[in-house]
């Protein structure tokens, strides 16, 4: 596994985050996590505990770039905690899956479910932490829907990019 | 015992997730109200530099409407310098100007990063102002910057009056839209209409009395209810905020002080 290009990949789509999509007025239910696309690309040749604790690492730096600790490491860490599972029931074959998360490995189908899934369990984990109470659960779905559809966008744009 | 290791073992994986999501949900609910630490924030140094260095680049692309800005300033100032003598009065209050580096206004719990922090005499609980009116409280402070908590953040309340009888109400945030807030506590017997306009009441240490906040847009008043259902159109434009004053008023402590005994 290339150490180097999952830093790299990480660094670049961070400042994207931070420079371009947190800056974006789209709205007030806009608001795309495209940082996910790492963790979802993430290989899983490392153990469990530790992707959570990668997970964790990646939603502090995020907290602190936008004022919510605590906020989106709970989201990363249940994504990271969710993934193997969800991985496990979409491929029977894990040997397949042995290094890369890719759409070759996953087929077009389970591809997307894989992002989808989680990306939604991240979104939603996002905005009911920072709305704290469900008081604003409307507020909170339609963010959800809005921003998951944005970022699976992107996700879906880069991979294909890869594979051309 | 060796079977307890065993179990422990087995689970190992739930039991990081679990304390982790411990440590994050204990995060969460001590940083609720407003970011605490000035270091895991954007009061920090390196994270506020890069957002200063970031605004610096695109403020050249507002040099125009800034300027704008700014020349309305300089004759609301001059008009002030002409009625110099009524504000000699209040020797309390000091401004400090400072630079919003970084700032989000379509989240629900909106922060404003400034680029003025302890060096500079900031503390905590001062207010922010414009030259269009109130922007928010100081509540996070770091040692060349601080975080601001606007009043479009749905924590905020802030004491206010009507500017024509001095009838006093709460401005709320309800967490939708930026150029609008809500006022709070006005009760049925008043006469509210729509162009009213609301300012600082001066209860509170944070800001002196009227500086503007805002001007009525609506009132409602539903069958049967004892207090009104109001919408104010706020005076600062955050969507454009760059320049501000932090209010410093020499007394704060002291006030602060007596309200604590109070308790």
């Amino acid at each position: 596994m290339d150490w180097t290009k999952q830093i790299i990949r990480y660094v670049i789509v961070m400042l994207l985050q931070v420079l371009l999509f947190d800056r974006l007025q789209l709205g007030g239910v806009c608001h795309p996590y495209i940082y996910v696309l790492c963790l979802l690309m993430f290989p899983i040749t490392l153990p469990h505990s530790v992707d959570m604790l990668l997970g964790a690492a990646v939603g502090l730096i995020m907290d602190i770039c936008c004022n919510s600790l605590g906020i989106h490491i709970a989201a990363c860490v249940l994504l990271m905690f969710i993934r193997p599972y969800l991985l496990g029931a979409i491929v029977n074959d894990r040997d397949r899956l042995n290094e890369q998360i890719s759409l070759r490995a996953l087929g077009l189908g389970g591809w997307i479910e894989y992002v989808v899934i989680l990306v939604v369990i991240h979104h939603f984990a996002v905005f009911q932490l920072g709305a704290w109470g469900w008081s604003h659960i409307g507020f909170v779905l339609l963010s959800t829907l809005v921003s998951s559809i944005v970022t699976i966008s992107i996700i879906v744009a880069y991979n294909m990019l890869k594979f051309k | 015992m060796q079977n307890l290791i065993k179990i422990l073992l087995r689970y190992s994986n739930f039991l990081v997730f679990i304390i982790l999501e411990v440590a994050a949900f204990m995060l969460i609910s001590r940083n609720n109200a407003y970011p605490r630490s000035s270091m895991l924030s954007t009061a920090n140094a390196l994270i506020g530099w890069q957002h200063e260095r970031l605004s610096n680049i695109g403020a050249y692309f507002s040099l125009r409407s800034q300027n704008e800005q700014l020349a309305a300033e300089n004759a609301d100032l001059r008009n002030q310098l002409s009625a110099i003598d009524s504000l000699r009065n209040d020797e309390s209050m000091h401004y400090t100007p400072a630079k919003a580096v970084q700032m989000t206004t379509n989240k629900m719990h909106n922060y404003i990063t400034i680029n003025k922090g302890s060096s500079d005499g900031i503390q905590r609980g001062q207010g922010v102002r414009n030259s269009e009116g109130v922007v928010g409280i100081v509540r996070t402070v770091g040692h060349d910057y601080s975080i601001v908590i606007p009043i479009i953040n749905t924590h905020t309340n802030l004491s206010c009056r009507f500017a024509k009888n001095d009838y006093i109400a709460t401005l709320q945030w309800d967490g939708k839209d930026s150029r609008f807030a809500q006022l709070a506590d006005v009760a049925a017997h008043m006469v509210v209409c729509p162009g009213d306009t609301i300012v600082t009441s001066g209860l509170s240490p944070v800001f002196p009395e009227g500086i503007p906040v805002g001007i009525v847009e609506n009132s409602v008043l539903k069958e049967g209810a004892s207090y009104y259902t109001i919408r104010v159109r706020l005076n600062t434009d955050f969507k454009r905020l760059k320049y501000v004053e932090v209010v410093q008023n020499a007394h704060q402590e002291e006030l602060e002080e007596l309200n604590h005994g109070l308790d």
